[in-house]
């Protein structure tokens, strides 16, 4: 776990695009938020990990001057988000859990109508379509969309006018697999155009595969805060070896040297081990090594053991 | 595009693709023209007009001033509960623009409606006869409409749900309909009522298109009506400004 405080080096690096300080927020009795200190960089694809309810969605609402912190500072691309200051919104792109799309319209006219708010012209509307890969459904009522176009359509809202800083909350929920890799594709190639990306999510394998840093977040309060590699790396989790139950059994499995634990789950004796080279040859040499499928830890292991939840194989 | 435009197109666009919502909105007033006109063709209120000039512009008041508050307030709580207020609020748009685009569908929808019922009832079959004075209607049908946006945004501001939102809206219109006398003479009801229904807006509406229409009270009649509009339009309009939430989550 690394300091969620960055200090600037004497070379003066950019100022971050987010930074928030000593952060606090309660709803009546609920304390959604306690104490929080972190930094996006600019340029950072920075995810937002936490069981529903740990409190990323006011987290957001809060680094885009949507609420008020109780406690605490927050500055945004240098500037304060609360009050509304639109100079500082016109550089922020937010896409919200709930996606707005104006009553009975077609994408394309729906879009329009955004652009017009910002005062963009039509151009700005086609060109977001295309980014998000959606020119074909400009004409096709919001409604009628799929749930991932419907998805892609919201990412496109919050495109239009070209912000520096993208805030996303939870934008691949309720995707399925196909329709997720695709955003993906989206979001890698708008990190790749320099931009800074917050974004919330409960899929693991998408901050893994997508995020520079993540925080993870629970209960309120920040638990860790580091890149996805450094973050299972510190957990020191066990590796995990499968092999067909009718190849092994888990009093052999158990009588080799180094492993720490043996199930059997979904017709595979699975091996828990913190040597996982020197067990994965003596298991080899029991079943043939073609056989043997490894497994390392992952951020989803790391994220259930700071989050507090029974971790399972 | 400007904004203005662009939400004035997008709002009419969701208006008119609503075909039932439209429907109802131009045929329910129609209706109690033709049963209520057809009912006491030809008769005339003691003392007073002709019952035609009573119910034709009864009805057409009480057909705009509903239409414009349930749609007014119907818009504002979609616009909350979609979130796109909180769309606009991260745009550098002034949310009065918005509202203005809403207020600008509710005109014209007035305008249509009246100028749809007017025909109706000039036809033989009903027998309204127009008075010189009628131009003066106009200035009434702004004021009033304005009145009833007002009303509507009030409703918008308090009501979560479309269920609310009805409930509400009803609760508002219908005791308020049956005591401005839009479906009945304000005349031949007793003078305690007549005293207690101006405090209603919908009362001055429907006064004020009878009088124009009818020519009734000369030019001080609808004018005096027009400025009871005003000050309900001035009064409600404070009042949904304290009502109005950008969120339903606070």
């Amino acid at each position: 776990m690394s300091s969620a405080r960055s200090t600037p080096d004497a070379a003066g690096p950019p100022a971050p695009a987010v930074r928030l300080d000593g952060v606090s927020k309660s709803y009546g009795e609920v304390r959604a938020l306690d104490d929080v200190s972190l930094t996006v960089r600019q340029g950072e694809f920075f995810g937002v990990l936490g069981p529903n309810g740990a409190g990323k969605s006011t987290l957001v609402e809060i680094m885009v001057g949507m609420r008020r912190p109780d406690a605490g500072t927050v500055s945004v691309l240098g500037g304060s988000p609360w009050p509304r200051d639109t100079a500082l919104l016109r550089r922020i792109g937010v896409q919200t859990q709930s996606s707005a799309f104006f009553t009975r319209l077609t994408a394309g006219e729906h879009l329009a109508t955004v652009a017009a708010l910002y005062g963009l012209d039509r151009a700005a509307a086609g060109r977001a379509l295309e980014q998000v890969d959606l020119a074909d459904r400009a004409r096709t009522r919001v409604d009628d969309l799929s749930g991932g176009q419907r998805q892609r359509l919201a990412l496109a809202t919050a495109l239009i006018h070209r912000p520096d800083l993208i805030f996303l909350d939870e934008p691949t929920a309720a995707l399925d697999p196909q329709a997720r890799r695709s955003l993906w594709e989206v979001l890698r190639s708008l990190r790749g155009e320099g931009r800074t990306i917050v974004c919330t999510t409960h899929h693991l394998d998408e901050a893994e595969a997508l995020c520079d840093r993540v925080a993870i977040v629970a209960r309120g309060a920040l638990l860790a805060l580091d890149s996805p590699g450094s973050l299972v790396r510190s957990l020191a989790a066990p590796a995990r070896l499968l092999v067909p139950a009718d190849r092994l059994s888990v009093a052999q499995a158990e009588g080799l040297d180094g492993v720490d634990r043996v199930t059997v789950e979904g017709g595979e004796v699975v091996i828990e081990t913190r040597a996982a080279n020197r067990v994965l040859v003596a298991v080899g040499e029991l079943v043939g090594i073609e056989t043997v499928q490894t497994r390392t830890a992952t951020l989803e292991d790391a994220y259930l053991r700071l989050t507090g939840s029974e971790q399972h194989g | 595009m400007s904004a203005y435009a662009a939400m004035t197109r997008a709002t009419y666009l969701a208006y008119v693709r609503d075909r039932t919502s439209v429907f109802f909105t131009f045929a329910f007033p129609l209706l109690f023209l033709v049963v209520f006109g057809l009912l006491f063709r030809g008769q005339t209120v003691n003392g007073g007009l002709a019952y035609i000039n009573y119910i034709a512009p009864g009805v057409l008041a009480w057909g705009i001033g509903n239409a414009a508050l349930f749609g007014v307030a119907f818009t504002l709580m979609h616009w909350r509960r979609d979130d796109l207020l909180r769309l606009v609020w991260r745009t550098p748009t002034p949310l009065p623009t918005v509202l203005a685009s809403r207020y600008a569908v509710a005109l014209g929808t007035g305008l249509v409606q009246a100028v749809l019922f007017t025909a109706v009832a000039l036809l033989p079959v009903f027998g309204l006869h127009l008075a010189a004075s009628w131009p003066a209607a106009l200035p009434v049908l702004l004021l009033g409409v304005t009145a009833f946006v007002a009303v509507g945004l009030v409703v918008g501001g308090l009501a979560n749900t479309p269920e609310a939102v009805a409930a509400i809206a009803n609760c508002v219109m219908v005791p308020m309909a049956f005591l401005s006398g839009a479906f009945y003479p304000v005349d031949l009801m007793p003078g305690w009522l007549q005293a207690f229904s101006r405090v209603l807006p919908l009362r001055w509406f429907v006064d004020g298109v009878t009088d124009a229409l009818a020519g009734r009270g000369g030019l001080l009649g609808p004018a005096t009506d027009c400025l009871a509009l005003a000050v309900f339009a001035g009064l409600f309009t404070l009042l949904a400004a304290r009502t109005f939430r950008w969120s339903n989550r606070t």
